[in-house]
C-alpha cells in the first residue's frame, strides 16, 4: 500500500527530458507551475494541458507510472471540485434544499481540477526525469546567489538530498513495523479518527527511534568520506547548457505568449 | 614506516575520569601495509571504538595513532588520514547518501575537491572493481544488501584509499551477500595490494586474513596468524569466542582420542586429515 507513492521518485533514462539541464527544468516547471493559472478559457487551458502532455510523450515514461502519481492528489481533487460545484452562482440545473448545481459551477469544477492535475503532472515530470542529486545540485547552483545573505544554500540542498535519498527507505521500514506490530495483534484498520490515530502510535516510536539512529550512523559515515561542508567540494556531474536548453526555454516562452493571446481572443469561463 | 600504528591508546567514551569505563585500555599493534587483518572480539569489547581511532573520528585519550606516520590528534592531517583509511559500516541502508549507485560513489572524491572529469574515472574503476558498474544509474535503496555493501565499499575506493577498515560489514547479509562481500574485500587486497582491517564475528571470515587480533576487555590478548590463533581453541571460548567449525570438529575428535593435526581452519583441510586418519585406520588392521 505505501509502496504506491511514487512521489518524489527518479526512473532513469535517456530521453530528451532526462537530458535538459536541471537547472532549465527545474526553472521550466516554476514557470509551468505559474503559466497553469493564466488561461481564463477552455482554449487556452487545452493548450497548457497540450503542451504538458507532449512533455510526457518525450520524456518516454509509461504513461500508467505518470497516471499513478496522480492518485494520491484525487482526494484533494474531489474535495475541490464539490466545493466549487456548489458555491458558484448562475443557471441553476438542479436544486435540492439549500443545495444548488449550476452549469458555471460545473465548468469552473472541471477547470480547477485540470488546473491541480498539470500542476501535479507538472512536477512529477520534474521528479521522474532528474535525479535527486542533479536536482538538489541544480537548486544550490540556482539559489547561490542567496548565499550573500546568508541563507544556507548548501546545507538545504544537502538536506534534500538526504530526505529523498531516505524517504522509500523510510516507507519500507514503516511497513513493516506496520506488519509486526499487526502480527502482535495491532487494529489499524477500524474503529473511530481518534482509535486510528491512537493505533499509529506503536508505529511512530519504532520509527522515529530508528531514524534517530540512521541519522547518527549516517553522519558518521559521511564523515568517514571526508564530508565537511559545501567548502572546496567539486560535482563529478557538471552543468552545461547545451542548444537543446534554449528551445525548451523558447518553446516555453511561446506557451506563454499563447496563452495570454488566447485569453484575449475566447470568452471567459474563470 | 607501517600502515597503522596504534601505541599504547587509552579511551573512554565520557573525559571525565572515574565517570565511564575505559573503552580501550593501553592498545599496542600495528597493520603493516598490504596485510589483511581480521580483528576479533566479544560485543562491547571495544572493536568498533578502536577502528574510529584508524581514521580520526575518534582521537586517543592518552598513546597515539599513527597512519603513514600522521598522527591523527593532527588536524591538518584530518583529511590525508580519512582518505587513506575509507571506512565501511555495518548497516548498508545507513551509508549510502545518494539515490543513485554512481553518485553515492562520487560523494567522497567530491568532497576531497578532486577535478569533475577525474571523479568520473574514479567512479567507474570503482564501480568495477567491486563489480557494480552494471548497475551505475540504479537506484540505490533497491538494491540488495551485498550489493549496497559492494556499492559501500566503492565508495571508499573512489578515494583510493590506501587500508580499508571494515566493521563487521557482512552482519546483516545474507550466506550470498556475504560471499559476495568478502570475495570483493579478498580480490581488493590480493589485487590491488589494498591493506584489509577486517572486524567480524564469522571465524570463516577470520580464516582468510594473513594475521588475526583477538581483543578483550579494551586490550589486544592474542596475535597470530589465523592457524595459530584458532589451534587454542580453549583459550579462544574463554574469551567468549567461536572457532572456525572444522576447528570445532578436530578439537572435539581429538579430545575423543583420535589424533588429528591442530589448527585446522577449512573444510578442505579437515577433510584431508579425516581421509588420512581413516586411511591409517584401515591400514593398520
Ligand atoms: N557512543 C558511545 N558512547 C558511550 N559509550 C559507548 C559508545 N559507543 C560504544 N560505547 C561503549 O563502549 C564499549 C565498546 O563498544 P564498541 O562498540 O567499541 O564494541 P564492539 O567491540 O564494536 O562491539 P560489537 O561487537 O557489539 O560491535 C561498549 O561497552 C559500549 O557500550
Ligand atoms: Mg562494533
Amino acid at each position: 500500500m505505501l509502496s504506491d507513492i511514487t512521489i518524489g521518485q527518479f526512473f532513469p533514462g535517456n530521453s530528451v527530458l532526462h537530458r535538459i539541464d536541471p537547472r532549465v527544468k527545474l526553472a521550466l516547471t516554476f514557470i509551468y507551475i505559474v503559466a497553469v493559472f493564466i488561461p481564463r478559457n477552455w482554449w487556452g487551458l487545452g493548450l497548457a494541458v497540450a503542451a504538458l502532455i507532449g512533455a510526457a510523450l518525450l520524456s518516454r515514461l509509461p504513461a500508467r507510472l505518470l497516471l499513478k502519481g496522480l492518485k494520491p492528489v484525487l482526494p484533494l481533487i474531489v474535495l475541490t471540485s464539490i466545493i466549487n460545484l456548489f458555491y458558484v452562482d448562475g443557471t441553476v440545473l438542479w436544486h435540492w434544499w439549500i443545495f444548488r448545481i449550476t452549469w458555471e459551477g460545473i465548468a469552473t469544477a472541471a477547470f480547477i481540477a485540470i488546473r491541480i492535475l498539470c500542476l501535479i503532472a507538472g512536477t512529477s515530470l520534474l521528479t521522474y526525469t532528474t535525479s535527486p542529486t542533479t536536482l538538489t545540485d541544480a537548486l544550490e547552483r540556482l539559489l547561490s546567489p542567496l548565499r550573500v545573505i546568508r541563507v544556507p544554500v548548501h546545507e538545504i540542498a544537502m538536506m534534500m538530498t538526504i530526505a529523498l535519498r531516505f524517504i522509500p527507505t523510510l516507507i519500507e521500514e514503516t511497513d513493516k513495523i506496520m506488519s509486526a506490530q499487526k502480527a502482535r495483534g495491532a487494529d489499524m484498520e477500524s474503529g473511530g479518527l481518534m482509535q486510528r490515530v491512537r493505533a499509529l502510535i506503536p508505529v511512530l516510536i519504532p520509527l522515529f527511534i530508528s531514524s534517530f539512529r540512521r541519522a547518527y550512523e549516517l553522519a558518521t559515515a559521511m564523515e568517514c568520506r571526508c564530508y565537511h561542508g559545501g567548502e572546496g567540494r567539486t560535482r563529478m556531474k557538471q552543468l552545461h547548457m547545451r542548444s537543446g536548453d534554449y528551445v525548451a526555454l523558447l518553446l516555453m516562452a511561446l506557451l506563454i505568449a499563447a496563452l495570454f493571446v488566447l485569453n484575449t481572443q475566447f470568452p471567459k469561463v474563470i | 614506516m607501517e600502515m597503522i600504528e596504534v601505541r599504547d591508546v587509552q579511551f573512554r567514551y565520557d573525559e571525565e575520569e572515574g565517570s565511564s569505563a575505559v573503552v580501550l585500555d593501553g592498545i599496542h599493534m600495528t597493520v603493516r601495509k598490504g596485510e589483511f587483518v581480521a580483528l576479533l572480539g566479544h560485543n562491547g569489547c571495544g572493536k568498533s571504538t578502536l577502528a574510529k581511532h584508524f581514521n580520526a573520528m575518534l582521537l586517543p585519550l592518552g598513546g597515539a595513532v599513527l597512519v603513514k606516520d600522521m598522527n591523527t590528534t593532527d588536524e591538518r592531517h584530518k583529511y590525508d588520514i580519512r582518505s587513506t583509511v575509507g571506512m565501511v559500516l555495518q548497516n548498508p541502508d545507513n551509508q549510502l547518501v545518494s539515490t543513485i549507485v554512481e553518485e553515492d560513489v562520487a560523494f567522497g572524491p567530491e568532497n576531497l575537491g578532486v577535478e569533475p572529469a577525474v571523479i568520473r574515472t574514479r567512479v567507474d574503476e570503482a564501480l568495477k572493481a567491486v563489480g557494480m558498474y552494471d548497475y551505475r544509474d540504479h537506484a540505490a535503496h533497491k538494491l540488495s544488501g551485498g550489493q549496497k555493501q559492494r556499492v559501500a565499499i566503492a565508495g571508499v575506493l573512489a578515494m583510493q584509499p590506501e587500508c580499508i577498515v571494515l566493521d563487521e560489514p557482512t552482519a546483516m547479509l545474507d550466506p550470498r551477500g556475504r560471499r559476495e562481500v568478502m570475495d570483493t574485500v579478498c580480490r581488493l587486497n590480493r589485487e590491488q595490494g589494498i591493506t584489509i582491517v577486517l572486524i567480524t564475528h564469522y571465524m570463516e571470515e577470520a580464516v582468510l586474513a594473513d594475521r588475526v587480533l583477538v581483543m578483550d576487555d579494551g586490550k589486544v590478548v592474542r596475535e597470530g596468524t589465523p592457524r595459530q590463533v584458532f589451534s587454542q581453541v580453549e583459550q579462544l571460548r574463554a574469551l567468549e569466542l567461536d572457532v572456525p567449525q572444522p576447528t570445532e570438529l578436530c578439537h572435539v575428535l581429538q579430545q575423543e582420542g583420535i589424533t588429528l593435526p591442530d589448527g585446522v581452519l577449512t573444510i578442505e583441510e579437515c577433510a584431508e586429515a579425516l581421509l588420512q586418519q581413516l586411511e591409517g585406520y584401515h591400514g593398520g588392521h
